[in-house]
């Protein structure tokens, strides 16, 4: 900086690209990613402009850190006069009730089968797995795979339609 | 603006820059005191009793509270145009010397024979007058102060102004004491608090403003 202060370009190019990553860093555990560069920017005109006052008896961390610092609570209140939208505390989110109550009631339903049957159901038509990777997945041939999907189906259908005529 | 860009724009602008030290400054500000001291006193603004009134405490007491206090709201001022210098501990150190000086006044007040009548010893018409006097004596070193301040990087520019304020009002009011022919404490502490308190008002008000950087 002292050189700079004298004039010499070369020295004053190598500070000012030394200083860039350093206050790339300084700023980035500090601010918003999205003007971190505007920081850094705005600081290495600040150390520009500013270079008069560096006292060259003393040391230049302390003289940078301090512009950087102030740079830092400037944005802070750039930020703070941004206009801000509150977020209302009823925010409306989806209704979870119904498939919780769904996937229980089918447990419910699927312990009341064979678990050879409950098994092969689960795949097939609730994880989406194809009859041959049930197969390979169970033990089971694919023709007992399927065999047992339309045995538990049925049982199913006949379990349901028992408790709503229970119900009335 | 890329970052190359700009590099490249700063270095294309670099100019060998004479370099802003306190000592500058403290001439600066040492020429302005005697340029104001002399040319006031050079128009025959001195009191009158000025020989017999130097005998007396209270005058004295005046002058070491206000020239205390210009001092120490010089050198904070002064020392925090340095980016990296806070001007927090010089103002503390402004707070108690306020608070020394009020307890002083209250000691030299006690032997003084006053009128009883408070409203006499105020004297609202001549405090206003103290106060309008004052105000403007202290504009010439709030104006230099102003423009060593922008000149500098303060970084704490609200408590730089207070110490900029506090320096220049009682700078102003230090120069009155030449002048002012009250003596009494209670009176110097009510209208030489209000003058220097407009001073410090506006400095606080306006030089954060005029010397964003």
């Amino acid at each position: 900086m002292a050189a700079a202060q004298a004039g010499d370009s070369a020295a004053y190019r190598r500070l000012l690209e030394e200083l860039g990553p350093w206050l790339r860093r300084y700023y980035t555990r500090r601010l918003p990613p999205s003007i971190v560069d505007d920081a850094v920017q705005e600081t290495l005109i600040a150390v520009h402009e500013k270079r008069h006052t560096y006292d060259t008896n003393r040391p230049f961390a302390p003289w940078l850190a301090a512009i950087a610092r102030y740079k830092w609570i400037d944005r802070l209140r750039a930020l703070k006069r941004l206009p801000t939208e509150a977020l209302s505390e009823d925010i409306s989110v989806p209704d979870h009730e119904s498939a919780v109550v769904s996937a229980t009631v089918l447990e419910q339903l699927l312990a009341g089968l064979k678990p050879a049957q409950a098994e092969v159901i689960r795949l097939v038509k609730i994880q989406g797995f194809s009859v041959e990777e049930a197969a390979a997945r169970t033990g089971q041939s694919a023709s007992l795979v399927k065999v047992n999907i339309h045995r538990g189906l049925a049982r199913l259908t006949l379990t349901v339609q028992s408790q709503a005529y229970a119900d009335g | 603006m890329p970052m190359d860009d700009l590099l490249d724009s700063l270095v294309a602008d670099l100019e060998p820059v004479r370099r802003r030290t306190s000592t500058g400054d403290a001439l600066a500000i040492g020429l302005l005191c005697a340029l104001e001291l002399s040319m006031f006193l050079g128009v025959g603004s001195m009191r009158p009793d000025m020989r017999f009134a130097i005998a007396e405490p209270a005058l004295w007491w005046k002058f070491a509270t206000f020239g205390v206090l210009a001092l120490l709201g010089l050198g904070t001022a002064i020392l925090s145009f340095d980016p990296s210098i806070s001007p927090k501990r010089g103002l503390w150190w402004i707070a108690a010397a306020v608070a020394a000086a009020l307890v002083v006044g209250g000691i030299v007040n006690a032997p003084m024979h006053h009128q009883p009548d408070l409203a006499m010893r105020l004297n609202w018409r001549s405090g206003l007058q103290c106060v309008m006097v004052m105000s403007v004596l202290a504009l010439p070193m709030l104006v230099l102060l102003a423009v060593l301040m922008r000149r500098g990087a303060p970084t704490h520019r609200r408590g730089t102004a207070l110490a900029v304020g506090v320096a220049a009002a009682t700078w102003g009011a230090f120069v009155f004491v030449f002048a002012c022919p009250h003596d009494d404490p209670l009176y110097v502490s009510i209208w030489y608090g209000v003058g220097c308190a407009v001073t410090i008002v506006y400095a606080r008000a306006l030089l954060p403003l005029l010397t964003r950087w």
